[in-house]
């Protein structure tokens, strides 16, 4: 089946005009398509424009996004907040997301259609260069009803809107060539491994009940088993359930960019904010004897391995005297709710702190490394363990530097043991995640519908559609495969 | 419509024998040796327009959509008492095959009209399921389809019909010139048509027995494929069969399950905008056929059992097909009952459907039971089965092998890429099925008679009919295994839904005059009536529930205007139709508009791929063999990615 497939290819406006489709059809899609020039266009027909990160990805000091095509002017309206932007003129604005989030404080430049690159309306985004952002900003707009541009898209609407040479027409067909090749080799190499394994299972299940429900629409003649929704409903039910596994993987991979929460937490001068001070081999964080130092809380990158780590160092945990106290350590205890891995720090000095149950039930499911510093005031041997259970015990002297090596170590294990770990190969790229996330959509639309009872080739337009975006991911389906798949199914024939 | 008095134009054109000519072999059947004319001397006569070759169901719509756009026509045939004869089972329509005919009546073919005025059981299947994938289906009284069908063939002004068989193609610059038939005589013509259906080098088998023919009692073409070898025409093997047919009065029913008619008869061609209920050309004749739906009769059905599989397992190595005697490749969807028990054999039984082949005689069909083992085998099978024990065989079943050219050598016109004016329909493309070859034929008739009479070609797009997917499939993908239409082949199934075909085709109909004035009229009215209605209940709000059809489409009780109820069944049913399916009907129009954009773009016929830098080898390859006409088709083509598709256009805008 070829929906979507192949189509993506023109942004030109659809040739209406060439339309022989009953008028009230035309009517319906001219009403969202109504663009006198000033009035901003409510719905583009899908697809029309996209957008792309321009610059090189991984970090660096700007990250360039290019929105092309007839939402461009809306877009620059929307986030310069002024009614008809300049074109050709840099504003300085906060990149404000849908949902009323700021992302970035971006440098916006608009350029009409016309006198852009490409010809079309043109946005340029100037964000910062973190990827993490850089990927908020392009969900972002896909939310807006961008897609994601096709590898040498902006080059070749250029040239088709006549804005390059024509001699160059060559060097734009190898290019779109390469980059073609380059993006197959890139998907190739994400689909090695685990991960093709994991479409496939989706692509197999989806196949499996497209041929079954169309057997029962293409062959009401013959001797098939009763009609029953109850396999394609397991199979859609299976497809979503892995659809949305992998949709998780998301979080993973902001967990890559933005690294692994660690909260580090102690009783108050056990030596926390030297043990970060430590990692990070500076004084950033403010050290004293004072107990109670640290009310704000400090967050650091830092990498373990191949993981990063963001760690984010606490108030001591102490039965507060003060209001301010008392609010830091209820902070602390949310930001050990939130975090992937804690570090206990112990002063090896002083008895092993009691603190009250509220902290062991926040401990419970998280994964905790016990930290003994102060090693340099106290002789071997330490304990290997807590006392009260049997977390690995870590000793360390924050201010010598000892067994910080031996704690990285440590916390790599704890990284690697986490489900992050094993479902590595899951994790998937920003446009496989589009395409999961429409064929999310129609799985659950299907799912409903054969629930329901509604009728069955509509249910089948939207695993259509399905399978024409998991299809996207690893090529194109051809029908014959479904049809082979329904006379090897059910014995079909006169 | 043209209504000279057809006698008046076609005498005399036949071309006689002349004495001088070379002598060639004759084959038997021959009614005298065969004496080639000189081709100066044939071409120097008055000539037909367009010529076809073959009268089955694609060839009877191609004669008649040539004639009735006023084309010069000819249409040859071996036997004229086999005219559209279905060679297997007696039925018409089915699931994507109803929608097809339907799509033929909206085109002025005469397949909807022959089938409702000759069938003895009307159903509507998936009745449960929505309106799209609703199709109606006939059985048939075979006789009575072929007499009628001929009779319409013989009263149609501009059309001469002949019993000759072609035996080649008489080419001239490139171009076709004409045929040679057996008879010794040619004929010119400025287009041939072929539709040979199962006639080219056709081998029948039984067993092991094998004849020679197209059909059972039937001759084989067997100088027509080396013509067409010789041309330059590549020629391929595929494969179907047929079952046994039995007589009724043989046949225990009472064993047997009964199917019955629809009470209420789904007719196949428009009434509703038709003045009378026959064509106007054919107004005051004594017409073969009856009343739709006044001769009712019903199908029966049976299962096979332990037993019949027992025998037929005993017996594998004798089916011609097991025994590996057949080369040709037989349709998946098509096996016959050796293939369904080796391939199926945890299936505890198979159902076996006993279909009349007419009120004018005692046969039936075994539909299920198609083979191709001995006869004696057969016979065993049979008795095997209840209701059958004591069946008395009148025809034996039998699998066919024969040549078709692979439909890649077309155009989506339906016209040979090689060869100017050459037309190919039905089985020679490599299809299955009379209503897949109907829908080929009427479009190669319009196609060869538009050539002659000077209009654009007609191409159906896939998302206006069946009729066009199944074109565009075969020109652009070509087919492994004898071709059959599905619903699921097309990908605007939403659109496609049987009763909307007129209102799809009404332009391309009133374009090449296909259709009656006052008919053009009443769809068009029809069509603005339906417009008129969906716009109204889109547009009626309905306070708090928003529209009616919002309320519709929530499938609230809602009081429709009175005026709405008092329409025609046809208009209500799209209406409705159209409103509950908006959002998906919606979907597809951006899909197709989209489309339309690269459709629109067209790669010249001489257009030198080898020059394309960036374009991937195998796809070089696929693009210089199927020689695509518009960058819409070259992207269906399988193994042709959206880059490719960038690259060719990049340099289609150069």
């Amino acid at each position: 089946m070829q929906f979507g497939v192949a189509t993506s290819i023109l942004q030109q406006p659809p040739l209406f005009y060439a339309f022989e489709w009953p008028r009230w059809a035309l009517c319906i899609v001219l009403r969202t398509m109504k663009n006198d020039g000033k009035e901003r266009m409510p719905y583009d027909h899908p697809g029309a424009s996209f957008c792309a990160l321009s610059t090189p990805p991984g970090e660096s000091a700007i990250g360039v996004i290019r929105a092309n095509g007839p939402l461009a002017e809306a877009l620059a309206v929307s986030l310069a907040k002024v009614p008809y932007p300049t074109p050709r003129h840099a504003y300085f604005c906060d990149y404000v997301a849908v949902d009323g989030k700021v992302l970035d404080v971006i440098i916006l430049t608009y350029f009409e259609a016309g006198k852009s690159y490409t010809g079309d309306a043109l946005v340029e985004l100037a964000c910062h260069g973190n990827p993490l952002i850089l990927q908020k900003v392009l969900e972002d707009l896909f939310k807006r009803g961008f897609r994601l541009a096709e590898p040498g898209e902006f080059t070749r609407t250029a040239f088709l809107n006549g804005k390059m040479d024509l001699c160059q027409a060559e060097a734009v067909a190898e290019l779109i060539h390469a980059r073609s090749e380059k993006a197959l080799h890139i998907a190739e190499r994400q689909l090695k491994g685990g991960i093709s394994a994991h479409y496939h299972s989706i692509l197999d299940a989806l196949m499996a009940a497209i041929a079954h429900l169309e057997a029962y629409i293409d062959f009401p003649e013959e001797d098939l088993p009763s009609e029953d929704a109850q396999g394609p409903l397991r199979d859609i039910a299976f497809c979503l359930s892995k659809v949305k596994k992998m949709l998780a993987t998301r979080h993973y991979s902001a967990l890559l960019h933005e690294g692994v929460k660690t909260v580090i937490f102690g009783a108050p001068n056990a030596g926390k904010s030297s043990l970060l001070n430590a990692f990070l081999g500076e004084d950033r964080a403010l050290v004293s004897p004072e107990p109670g130092t640290t009310r704000d809380f400090l967050a650091e990158r830092i990498l373990v391995g191949p993981h990063a780590l963001r760690i984010i160092d606490t108030a001591g945990l102490h039965t507060p005297t003060s209001k301010i106290e008392r609010c830091g350590i209820e902070k602390t205890f949310l930001k050990i709710d939130e975090a992937d891995l804690c570090l206990f720090v112990v002063d090896a000095t002083r008895p092993y702190p009691a603190f009250d149950a509220a902290l062991w039930a926040a401990l419970a499911h998280k994964h905790v490394l016990l930290v003994l510093n102060k090693t340099d005031l106290m002789p071997p041997p330490y304990p290997t363990a807590a006392p009260w259970n049997a977390l690995p015990c870590l000793p360390i002297s924050a201010k010598t530097g000892d067994g910080i090596d031996a704690l990285k170590r440590a916390i790599l294990d704890a990284v690697e043991a986490e489900d992050l770990s094993e479902d590595e190969d899951l994790i998937i790229c920003i446009r496989h995640a589009r395409a999961l996330e429409q064929a999310e959509t129609a799985l659950a639309d299907a799912f409903a519908k054969l629930k329901d009872g509604a009728p069955v080739e509509l249910a089948v337009c939207d695993l259509r559609f399905a399978l024409d975006c998991i299809g996207g991911i690893l090529g194109k389906v051809d029908n014959e495969v479904i049809l082979g798949l329904i006379f090897s199914k059910f014995c079909i024939g006169k | 419509m043209n209504s000279n008095d057809p006698r008046s134009t076609q005498n005399g054109s036949i071309a006689r024998p002349e004495e001088r000519g070379r002598q060639e072999p004759t084959d038997v059947g021959d009614l005298a040796r065969t004496t080639r004319t000189p081709l100066e001397a044939i071409l120097s006569r008055s000539s037909y327009d367009v010529i076809v070759c073959g009268a089955g169901h694609a060839g009877c719509e191609a004669a008649l959509a040539a004639a009735r756009m006023g084309a010069r026509t000819l249409l040859l045939t071996g036997n004229l008492d086999t005219i559209a004869q279905m060679s297997c089972n007696p039925a018409i329509g089915g699931q994507a095959k109803g929608h097809i005919v339907r799509e033929v009546d909206a085109l002025g073919g005469e397949m909807a009209v022959n089938t409702d005025f000759t069938a003895i059981q009307f159903r509507l299947l998936n009745r449960s399921k929505g309106l799209a994938v609703q199709a109606p289906r006939a059985q048939c009284d075979k006789k009575a389809y072929q007499f009628r069908m001929k009779q319409t063939l013989e009263m149609q002004p501009n059309l001469h019909v002949f019993q000759a068989e072609v035996t080649g193609l008489i080419l001239r610059d490139g171009a076709v010139a004409g045929v040679e038939t057996n008879l010794g005589c040619a004929f010119k013509g400025k287009t041939v048509i072929l539709t040979t259906g199962t006639f080219l080098k056709g081998i029948m088998f039984v067993g092991d027995a094998t004849v020679e023919g197209g059909r059972m009692g039937d001759f084989a073409a067997k100088r027509l494929s080396k013509s067409l070898l010789d041309s330059g025409i590549q020629l391929e093997r595929l494969k179907t069969g047929t079952p046994a047919r039995i007589l009724g009065r043989s046949i225990d029913f009472s064993v047997c399950e009964e199917q019955k008619s629809d009470s209420e008869p789904t007719l196949f061609a428009f009434y509703d905008t038709r003045e009378e209920m026959f064509h106007v050309e054919q107004l005051g004749e004594n017409r073969v056929g009856w009343g739709p739906n006044t001769r009712s009769t019903s199908c029966w059905m049976t299962y096979t059992n332990d037993q019949t599989e027992a025998v037929i397992q005993a017996n594998l190595r004798r089916s011609a097909m097991y025994g590996g005697k057949i080369e040709g490749v037989g349709p998946r969807y098509c096996p016959s009952i050796e293939d369904k028990i080796v391939r199926f054999s945890d299936k505890e039984r198979h159902r076996l459907f006993l279909e009349p082949e007419g009120i004018h005689t005692d046969e039936w069909y075994i539909n299920g039971l198609s083979t191709s083992m001995p006869m004696e085998v057969q016979e065993a099978i049979i008795r095997t089965i209840p209701g059958l024990e004591q069946a008395i065989i009148t025809r034996p079943a039998y699998a066919v092998e024969y040549d078709y050219a692979p439909p890649t050598q077309l155009q989506p016109s339906l016209e040979s890429k090689s060869i100017g004016g050459l037309f190919c329909a039905g089985q020679i493309n490599g299809t299955s099925g009379y209503e897949e070859a109907a829908c080929q034929g009427l479009v190669a008739g319009v196609n060869a008679a538009a050539k002659c009479l000077g209009l654009s070609e007609l191409v159906i797009g896939r998302e206006e009919a069946y009729t066009g997917v199944l074109i565009d499939d075969l020109v652009t993908k070509g087919t492994q295994e004898p071709y059959r239409m599905f619903t699921s082949r097309a990908e605007y199934r939403l659109l496609l839904n049987h009763n909307s075909a007129e209102l799809r085709l009404i332009d391309k109909a009133a374009q090449y005059n296909l259709l009656p004035e006052a008919r053009v009229t009443a769809i068009r009215q029809k069509k603005a009536a339906i417009e008129h209605w969906v716009s109204r209940f889109e547009g009626t709000g309905l306070d708090a529930r928003g529209t009616l059809a919002d309320a519709l489409r929530r499938n609230l009780q809602v009081e429709l205007p009175y005026a709405f109820q008092a329409l025609s069944g046809a208009i209500r049913e799209e209406v409705l139709y159209r409103v509950l399916y908006r959002g998906y009907l919606e979907k597809d129009f951006a899909h197709i508009a989209k489309m339309k954009a690269i459709d629109a773009v067209r790669i010249p016929s001489d257009f030198n791929y080898e020059t394309l830098k960036g374009l991937r080898n195998e796809s070089l390859q696929k693009l210089k063999k199927i020689r695509p006409q518009t960058l819409g088709q070259a992207s269906r083509i399988s193994g042709i990615n959206p880059a490719d598709v960038s690259v060719l256009l990049v340099y289609l805008r150069k």
